[in-house]
């Protein structure tokens, strides 16, 4: 049979499947829309969607687009299955030389080991498959291949694929051995289930001890949600109990309804355990016949492409609406994050305000000191003590909304995005940098600003049309004046009058009104910056809604092609 | 210091009929005895006392159980253990205890106990075995389409809801508390005629008295204090099941049993002092932070405190070991080879196992199983022979797997594990190496290393030299897993291969296990592993995260931030500014009385010209309302929080913000009146005693520059005799002496309105200051201080030995 397998070659009888550019030009777009998802908030669900994410993405490029590309290329067999199930033991076997490592230790298989004809090998020595893996070959004619390949692939620390080529394969078929899927390494975890995403066929092998495993089974769920095709394989199962054993895993797998799945059994033998041996032809000749067949027969090879791809197309209805979801799960905790700095920052405004309207900055030393103006106390320190009463303000309502941010934030679990997370231990980094300090861009602020207001101030006496120029009043005095009168609310309502007294009662309307809007003015800008500092990190991570409705789209697009 | 408490009968609460009587063939003859009466009578004082402290099932009840356990005997044991491991047994505790109080007080041959000799309780250890840690385990199993898996275990529910609800049926029938002669009882545990429903009630159950009781023996009560209040405790009972976290086990003398008494005894586990320091202080660290942190973080300390309490109260003379492992590792196949009996079912069929069984090899372990949950039909005996003798003291319990894809199953295995004192992990070569044993189970037990054997099943499956491959890549791992491997006389886990199918090494394994049971550690082992694992989880909230080696010399408000406080409070009120207008007001009226007639006459012409440059037209200010800077109050209080929050774990540093913003309430109100009142009187400022000289001075030189001018006018005029220089040197004299006088006063004014100032100053600041005291500081301070109270008691109870 093989050989009249070699005889018919594959590329030209076999069926391709009927795939149009636009599916394609369709997938790439829904791939690309994938690859730029990104979960950067510490949600519950974020490291979920991402490894969602990742193996979509990994499904896509290893398999998806290149079979739909090249739908003639070998069907590719990968066996996956828990540590210690004798999975190189069988590729080993079906391939009848010793072209993956087994042993008793685990786990075993690091490097996964992917088999083919020699003639299909330019199939997969490109990147066409599984372009993340680098790949080692071992040209290899005798028996001593094996360290030779592992010396190459050891030198290579970051995932390779070790490429083998047997002729005792049928052509149209590659095996891949993959590593446990529930392997103590997390790297090899996630690898083989990069690997097993990859697959034409999947090869799930079991053992008489492990067939009731729930990471095996979990497996074998996802290989029905996404339609694969699929086999399973019992192996290692001592003589005595075969028919038992089987039987029990039959019913379990009916019950999962996974009834049609062919099985096959694979006895245990001293090979088996013992490392070095190859399973005797006959105990996998079943399967072999099996996976030759879909390899060769053109309509069962056409079959067994279609389900799998049409499975994970068919999968991506259910999975792209829920990594869409999980985008919208990010773009929501960023919204609530915002809407609590927001918030924060409106009500210190409208505090601040309210403040200024009850003239609140005209206290304390301020006040002492305009109680004491003109007498005790120049126009000078007035003007000083009232910025520097306005700054207080200011800082005292930007560290207060930053305080209700982070009382709000504490129960946002997407708060503890790294960049976010600052105010702990601010006191503690000892030197802090000067343009750090709200202190120092607040102060920065209301000096500009007192230094606008004198400029009104000058400008105001400069306009004064005075015949007797001795009489002209003094710009600080007006200064100190206006900004008593602007700030000072009720109380400084002799101020007011005083500067009407001064510059005439319509120069001192104009001029209060001047000042009134520059200090609304300064008052935005600075609580305005403040808030942007404050979400600069935030949006420096870019969640947005769009990608959201983009990974729909893009999927609607998909359906509409297929 | 024996305790010797004889069960005869026992009746099972479990409700399964096939089980009765579990008797403990030691103290029949005692029934009879009148002494018991007495004994029973004080007992069950003991037992009304533990209601006070136990009943609504609430935490604080625990430690008023546990003593009401040991004088109350096994029955009570009995009637816990069957009341399962949740917190919320707890009403039933009490209650079961006093009934049985109330049989033995009656006579009742059914009822239980006899109790005899001293009882050396050693209570007031609430210990605990931990259930916890199932948060932490859950996170790591998230790695895509293979990981997603596992589904995370939720805490094991309690099968005996029934159960419980019986119990509490029985507890309705209050009973009479019995006046026994009960000597020099402290006033806590006297007798109480009522059942208290005051689960509030911190009740210190039993100070270390030491009463007599009868006349067969005197019964030396230790130290029971539960100074466990009420609150959040009844969030104790979250979350029963799943492995236990990091920590370590420790130095256990296994206590020590006096003579005759004790051969016959039932004597219950006893923690060593130090270990029973480390809980006693936990439970006093829990009954601090209760205010301050959320019960969730806590429940899992007060679980272990529970979990040690009931294991406390439970024979000492067994140590409960449970098999665990994967499906198919043979556990049920070592259970049998172990027991020498096939008494578990074991088969190709996954998972085999389904619910846990029991086997005990010494009678008396009732309540131990009941504890566990274990109903009667899955308790079983071994095969009696020499190989049983060996194990004497030992209750194995089969677990089901892990594992597989029967999720309840794993549910079992998590509540078990939380409860037995020592864990056979079953492995076998082809799932040494699996990732779920590994990261949900070892990794999260490796401080229970001591408590813990792990066994390499299958050998036989295994060619030649294979096996000792296999068991060395075994040990690498575990090894990796941070568990201590007891090799070379080091405490740690016993690792050993065998093959239960054929026995190989199942005799070397009976062998450690007999020796491990007979040390009697296990269980006292297992509680400080829990501990040191509560511990380092409660790590964060006691002690401080980043640098803490230097935040530590940092806790609490340096002398620095305080007067910066004062400071700012200074500012708001505005001291500066009212001490420097005071000393420029003192100044302006010194010159003002000082000044030469002729310049204040220049001076009031000017004025006169621009009235606008000195203002003499402004009325004297109103009082003002809020005249203290309110922002800078606020400000200045959010510093001084900050930085004395500064290095503390994040719950007390809340709690110090708090403090601080409940002391600013009002503090600006307060900062008002205060300024008011600490002002200097208004109007003009006092005199000093020189100012008079100073105005006479100036009223002389002015007398001169007169008396010089008429002088002179006088010679031009004639009338007196011209003679030009005496009026001219008047004159200057006058003239220049003037402004000098001014000058002089001036300078001399300088120093007094300095100093006028400045107390103006001081007067408005250290009101200010004192106020701030009071309000913000002192609360803020009484919160460090209760931090640091917390920080000792943690070190207390985090450290070893």
């Amino acid at each position: 049979m093989l050989q009249k397998a070699v005889k018919i070659g594959h590329s030209s009888h076999v069926a391709t499947l009927d795939v149009r550019p636009q599916l394609l030009d369709a997938l790439s777009a829904l791939r690309e829309r994938v690859a730029a998802a990104r979960f950067p908030l510490p949600l519950p669900g974020a490291p979920r969607a991402r490894a969602n994410r990742d193996e979509l993405l990994a499904q896509l490029d290893d398999y998806l687009v290149p079979r739909l590309r090249a739908p003639e290329a070998p069907l590719l067999a990968v066996v996956g299955g828990s540590t210690g199930a004798g999975k190189s033991t069988l590729v080993n076997s079906l391939v009848g030389r010793q072209v993956s490592e087994a042993g008793v230790l685990r786990p075993t298989t690091r490097t996964p080991v992917l088999v083919c004809h020699p003639e299909d090998q330019h199939w997969f020595s490109g990147v066409r498959v599984l372009p993340h893996l680098t790949r080692v070959w071992v040209t290899r004619k005798d028996g001593d291949g094996r360290d030779r390949a592992a010396a190459a692939a050891g030198g290579d620390n970051d995932r390779a694929l070790r490429v083998e080529t047997a002729d005792t394969l049928p052509r149209g078929l590659a095996l891949l051995d993959a590593p446990d899927v529930d392997s103590l390494l997390a790297d090899n975890r996630v690898l083989a289930a990069e690997l097993i995403c990859a697959a034409d066929v999947w090869v799930m092998v079991t053992t008489a001890s492990r067939y009731a495993d729930a990471v095996p089974w979990h497996l074998l769920r996802t290989a029905k949600e996404h339609d694969a095709t699929l086999v399973t394989v019992l192996d290692r199962v001592p003589h005595q109990v075969v028919g038992e054993v089987s039987r029990q895993y039959g019913a379990l797998l009916t019950k999962a309804g996974l009834g049609e799945v062919p099985r096959f059994t694979v006895p245990e033998l001293p090979e088996s355990a013992g490392g070095g041996g190859l399973l005797p032809a006959s105990a996998v000749e079943p399967l072999r016949v099996w996976l030759a067949h879909r390899a060769q027969d053109p309509s069962s090879r056409r079959q067994v492409i279609e389900r799998t791809a049409y499975g994970v197309l068919g999968s991506l209805n259910a999975r792209m609406p829920e990594l869409a979801g999980a985008v919208a799960a990010q773009y929501a905790a960023a919204l609530r994050l915002i809407s609590a700095v927001d918030d924060a920052y409106e009500r210190e405004h409208a505090r601040v305000r309210d403040r200024l309207r009850a003239g609140a900055v005209l206290a304390g030393d301020a006040l002492k000191r305009w109680r004491a103006y003109p007498l005790d106390c120049g126009p000078d320190e007035l003007l000083d003590a009232i910025s520097e009463s306005l700054e207080a303000l200011l800082l005292c309502a930007v560290t207060a909304a930053d305080e209700r941010i982070d009382d709000a934030w504490r129960h946002e679990p997407a708060a503890r995005a790294p960049g976010l997370a600052r105010r702990e231990g601010r006191y503690e980094r000892a030197p802090y940098e000067d343009a750090e300090r709200p202190e120092h861009r607040i102060g920065v602020a209301v000096r500009r600003w007192r230094r606008e207001l004198e400029e009104h101030a000058e400008d105001e006496v400069r306009a004064l049309d005075r015949v007797d120029k001795g009489a002209l009043p003094d710009a600080d005095v007006v200064a100190a004046l206006l900004a008593t009168a602007v700030l000072g609310g009720r109380r400084a309502r002799s101020a007011g009058e005083t500067l009407a007294e001064r510059i005439g009662a319509h120069g001192a309307l104009r001029l209060r009104d001047r000042g009134n809007r520059l200090l609304a003015d300064y008052l935005d800008k600075v609580l305005g910056a403040e808030r942007e500092r404050r979400l600069a990190p935030l949006d420096a991570l870019d969640v947005s809604p769009e990608p959201q409705a983009e990974l729909i789209a893009a999927l609607s697009v998909l359906q509409k092609e297929r | 210091m024996t305790a010797v408490t004889a069960v005869t009968g026992h009746t099972d609460h479990t409700g399964h009929s096939d089980r009765t009587d579990h008797s403990d063939r030691t103290g029949h003859t005692d029934l009879t005895d009148q002494a018991d009466r007495t004994d029973d009578s004080s007992r069950s004082d003991d037992s009304s006392c533990a209601d006070r402290a136990g009943c609504e099932g609430h935490v604080e009840g625990r430690p008023g159980e546990a003593e009401a356990g040991d004088s109350a005997g096994p029955a009570a044991h009995a009637a816990r253990a069957a009341a399962g491991t949740t917190g919320t047994a707890g009403p039933g505790e009490p209650d079961e205890s006093r009934e049985s109080g109330e049989s033995g007080g009656s006579g009742d041959l059914a009822g239980v106990r006899a109790a005899r000799a001293a009882r050396a309780g050693q209570d007031g250890e609430n210990g605990t075995r931990a259930g916890h840690g199932e948060r932490a385990a859950e996170v790591v199993w998230d790695d895509g389409l293979i990981a997603r898996r596992v589904t995370p275990g939720t805490a094991a529910a309690d099968a005996d809801g029934e159960l419980r609800a019986a119990m509490r049926a029985r507890a309705a029938r209050a009973l009479e508390p019995p006046a026994g002669p009960v000597a020099a009882l402290p006033p806590a545990t006297g007798p109480s005629s009522t059942y208290t429903a005051d689960a509030s009630s911190s009740c210190t159950a039993g100070s270390a008295p030491s009463y007599t009781a009868g006349a067969a023996s005197s019964s030396l009560y230790e130290g029971t204090s539960s100074s466990y209040n009420a609150g959040s405790s009844s969030s104790y009972n979250a979350g029963t099941s799943s492995p236990y976290a990091a920590g370590s086990s420790s130095s256990y003398s296994s206590s020590s049993h006096s003579g005759a008494a004790t051969s016959s005894a039932h004597t219950t586990v006893a923690y060593e002092g130090s270990l029973r320091g480390r809980l006693e202080a936990l439970r006093e660290l829990i009954g601090l932070s209760r205010a301050r942190l959320d019960s969730a973080t806590l429940a899992e300390a007060g679980q272990v405190l529970d979990e040690a309490a009931a294991r406390r109260r439970l024979s000492d003379r067994h140590t409960v070991v449970a098999l665990a492992g994967a499906t198919g590792s043979g556990k049920s196949t070592l259970f049998n080879a172990l027991a020498g009996v096939a008494i578990s079912e074991t088969g190709v069929r996954r998972p085999t196992t389904a619910a846990p069984i029991g086997c005990s090899w010494t009678d008396g372990a009732a309540p131990l199983l009941d504890r566990l949950g274990i109903p009667g039909r899955l308790r079983r005996r071994p095969l009696q022979g020499p190989d049983a003798q060996a194990l004497q003291g030992l209750v194995l319990v089969d677990l089901p797997d892990h594992d597989s894809a029967a999720d309840g199953h794993r549910e079992h295995v998590d509540r078990i594990l939380g409860l037995v004192d020592a864990v056979i992990w079953v492995v076998d070569p082809e799932k040494y190496a699996d990732a779920m044993l590994h990261e949900r189970y070892l990794r999260p037990m490796a401080g229970h290393a001591e408590v813990m054997f792990i066994v390499l099943n299958q050998m036989d499956r295994l060619p030649g030299d294979a096996a000792d491959l296999v068991l060395d890549d075994l040990r690498r791992l575990l090894d990796e897993d941070g568990i201590a491997l007891g090799e070379h006389g080091e405490p740690g886990a016993t690792v050993l291969a065998l093959s239960a199918l054929t026995g190989d090494g199942v005799g070397e394994l009976r062998e450690s296990l007999g020796q491990f049971t007979r040390e009697r550690g296990a269980a006292a082992r297992r509680v400080e592993a829990d501990l040191d694992a509560a511990a380092a989880r409660l790590r964060p909230v006691y002690a401080s995260g980043v640098g803490s080696a230097s935040a530590r010399g940092a806790i609490g408000l340096s002398e620095e931030a305080r007067d910066e406080f004062a400071d700012r409070l200074g500012e708001a009120v505005g001291a500066v500014a009212a001490g420097q207008a005071a000393e420029r007001a003192w100044r302006r009226h010194a010159n003002k009385a000082c000044s030469a007639p002729w310049l204040r006459l220049w001076r009031w012409y000017e004025a006169k010209r621009f009235p606008y440059h000195t203002g003499k037209h402004v009325v004297p200010p109103p009082v003002d309302k809020e005249a203290t800077a309110r922002a800078r109050v606020e400000h200045a209080v959010r510093t001084v929080a900050d930085a004395a929050a500064t290095g503390l774990p994040t719950p007390w540093g809340q709690a110090v913000r708090e403090a601080a913003a409940r002391g600013a309430q009002g503090l600006p109100e307060a900062l008002d009146e205060l300024a008011l009142r600490a002002a200097l009187p208004g109007g003009r400022p006092p005199r000093p005693g020189w100012w008079p000289v100073a105005v006479l001075a100036q009223a002389v030189m002015t007398m001169l520059q007169v008396v010089g001018g008429l002088w002179l006018m006088g010679q031009i005029v004639g009338v007196s005799e011209p003679n030009l220089g005496v009026p001219v040197l008047l004159m200057v004299l006058g003239i220049v002496g003037g402004p000098l006088v001014e000058w002089a006063s001036r300078m001399a004014a300088r120093g007094p309105a300095r100093r006028y100032g400045y107390e103006a100053e001081r007067r408005l600041r250290e009101a200010a200051a004192g106020c701030g005291r009071a309000r913000v500081l002192d609360p803020v301070a009484a919160e460090l201080l209760r931090y640091r109270e917390v920080r000792e008691q943690y070190v207390r109870v985090a450290q070893r030995g």
